[in-house]
């Protein structure tokens, strides 16, 4: 559990997919869906991090 | 700007987050030196990180940005000149002996390597220096989130000074040091993404560099003389003034960081927290102030993005947040403000964590209550922490009320940091030099410092003695005040030292190049020792500066 990956892992995952969930929210701005972009490596890092602590426990 | 709940959601789960990181830390805390030095037990992905993110500060991020829209990519010197190269000397020269001398903070080494006077010196001003300037970033974030969201300033000062006293407290510095790196790859990933949808928006590095006149998108080509450039400086202060004195002066000799790289599990680990943190710290002006430079462009192009106006210019402190509105819809916009707010908690609990340290170490255990239990010593230092917090709020509602007090006050702490790199240099790498010398040349640096201020002008700062010299700017004037203060120190310490006892060469061992033995670890493969590290570091930022000229 003192693993630091475990909660950056857990957070960013959550953050993640938490963003997924409001793909198409537009800023005046930007023309893409920058949340689903952003959601997307979030989880893939969460999930990284995630990996790596489970692989060396 | 306007939040929806996703945004919130995001934010509370980041306390959230941050809280149970305190909890689950708690049970390591056994003793004073768990809670203030995190029992030299921390792996170094780790301290590297939180190398980095003590410095990260609220301040520091929207600063630079603002930075990067006022002087263009020159900001980049603080990173690619000043910053880098004096990480690659404290983990190859330096580490050594902060590590070696089993010294708990930076002023305890003064005293192990000097004597008493010169470490309360540094141990007192670093104190209340860390005490003003969470104060004063805690001001900054209150003023800002009640600009852009119009958060109370009670609320938000309040609320984020409980979060950090409450993990602070709980798990002392393992607990602020492993916050710092979430909240490290929280900065980056919350800001990455604006610079490059606001990159990618001026068209790119190709746009901004047609959009903007050449001297925003170079760092070396503007620098023959103060004239050719907004920041009004030339090759030799810069370099001189901050390449060298500024920058090795706080990355060398600031507890702050250095209580970081002190943290590492062995001493190899401790030589390469700086080393290891310089790659990511390459990279961070990409992040903080390409935007500022591509919020320029953007406002010459009419897409309906423009810097808000302030007294006949720009305010360009508003870059970062403006740019926000503009291109993070809701989500990513909670994600981009947690992120300004895991900032603002980064540098607080640093802050407080280098405070409680020296309070407890320097000033108590070396003052007032010299051989009480260590159980005494953890209690004084969760009091200091609690403490230290309380002044900090204080701190803050002064910077509030009394701004000028605040801008004379950092002005004083800047005269003191000035002079600190010169004995810090002598007492490493010069036997022969003493208490006295150090105590004198830091007092005579100071002086000097205060007295370039007052004997020169700059946009209207200083002279108040006379006028003897012109500076173009106020940056131009900080880097020659530095430059001074850091040579006068220098030559009075030499002086002095040779004109009073030394310490005998039986007391300095573990203290001073010559008198120490230098760990070269053959057997550890190249890429954990710090020799090559430091040259693959080298050649990284050789290739920076050259491409970016």
């Amino acid at each position: 559990m003192d693993d630091l990956r475990i909660p950056i892992g857990a957070f960013f995952a959550i953050v993640g997919v938490l963003l997924m969930t409001v793909p198409s929210a537009r800023a005046p701005l930007t023309e893409v869906p920058v949340n689903l972009y952003a959601g997307v490596s979030m989880l893939i890092f969460g999930g990284v991090m995630l990996w790596l602590a489970r692989r060396r426990s | 700007m306007r939040l929806e709940i996703i945004d919130y959601a995001i934010l509370a789960l980041y306390f959230v987050f941050v809280l149970a990181i305190g909890f689950v830390i708690r049970r390591r805390v056994q003793s004073s030196e768990d809670f203030l030095t995190a029992g030299r037990s921390v792996p170094v992905w780790i301290t590297s990180l939180a190398f980095l993110a003590a410095n990260l500060g609220a301040q520091e991020v929207v600063g630079m940005c603002a930075s990067g829209a006022k002087y263009g990519l020159m900001t980049a010197h603080f990173y690619w000149l000043g910053a880098v190269p004096a990480m690659m000397f404290i983990g190859v020269f330096m580490m050594p002996f902060y590590y070696g001398s089993r010294a708990r903070s930076v002023p305890e080494y003064l005293k192990l390597r000097f004597d008493e006077k010169t470490r309360v010196l540094n141990a007192a001003s670093f104190a209340v220096m860390t005490v003003f300037s969470s104060g004063v970033s805690m001001y900054a974030l209150g003023k800002l989130f009640q600009l852009v969201l119009n958060w109370d300033f009670t609320n938000s000062v309040l609320l984020s000074a409980a979060i950090v006293l409450v993990y602070t407290f709980l798990g002392g510095l393992t607990s602020a040091i492993y916050n710092e790196v979430l909240q490290f790859f929280l900065i980056v990933l919350g800001f990455a993404p604006l610079s490059i949808l606001a990159v990618m928006k001026a068209g790119g590095w190709k746009g901004l560099a047609t959009r903007l006149p050449p001297v925003m998108t170079h760092t070396w080509s503007y620098v023959g003389s103060a004239s050719e450039n907004p920041m009004g400086v030339e090759a030799f202060s810069l370099i001189a003034g901050l390449g060298f004195v500024l920058s090795f002066g706080y990355w060398c000799t600031d507890f702050l960081v250095v209580q970081r790289a002190m943290a590492a599990n062995s001493m190899s680990a401790a030589r390469r927290t700086p080393l290891m943190a310089a790659f990511p710290k390459m990279v961070i002006p990409f992040i903080v102030i390409l935007p500022g430079i591509a919020a320029i462009a953007l406002s010459h192009m009419s897409v309906g993005y423009s810097l808000p106006p302030k007294d006949g210019g720009l305010d360009y402190d508003q870059a970062l947040t403006t740019l926000m509105a503009q291109f993070y819809p809701s989500g990513l916009l909670g994600v981009g403000l947690t992120a300004l707010m895991a900032s603002f908690m980064s540098g607080m609990a640093g802050n407080v964590t280098a405070f409680n340290t020296v309070f407890t170490y320097d000033l108590y255990q070396g003052h007032i209550r010299r051989d009480a239990p260590d159980s005494h010593y953890l209690w004084v230092g969760r009091a200091a922490t609690i403490g230290g917090i309380a002044l900090s709020i204080a701190a803050a509602y002064l910077a509030q009320r009394y701004n000028n007090i605040m801008d004379v006050l950092q002005l004083v702490f800047s005269f003191v940091n000035a002079p600190l790199f010169a004995t810090f240099l002598l007492g490493m790498f010069w036997k022969r030099s003493t208490g006295h010398g150090a105590f004198t040349g830091l007092l005579a640096g100071t002086a000097a410092a205060a007295a370039t201020h007052g004997l020169t002008l700059a946009e209207g700062k200083g002279g108040w003695i006379a006028t003897i010299h012109q500076f173009p700017s106020t940056m131009a004037q900080n880097f020659w005040i530095a430059i001074f203060a850091w040579s006068v120190c220098f030559v009075v310490t030499i002086a002095v030292s040779l004109t009073t006892a030394p310490k005998p060469e039986s007391e300095l061992h573990g203290l001073v190049y010559g008198l120490t033995k230098i760990p070269h670890d053959p057997a550890e493969p190249w890429y954990r020792r710090p020799g090559p590290l430091a040259l693959i570091v080298g050649v990284a930022l050789t290739i920076l500066n050259i491409i970016f000229w």
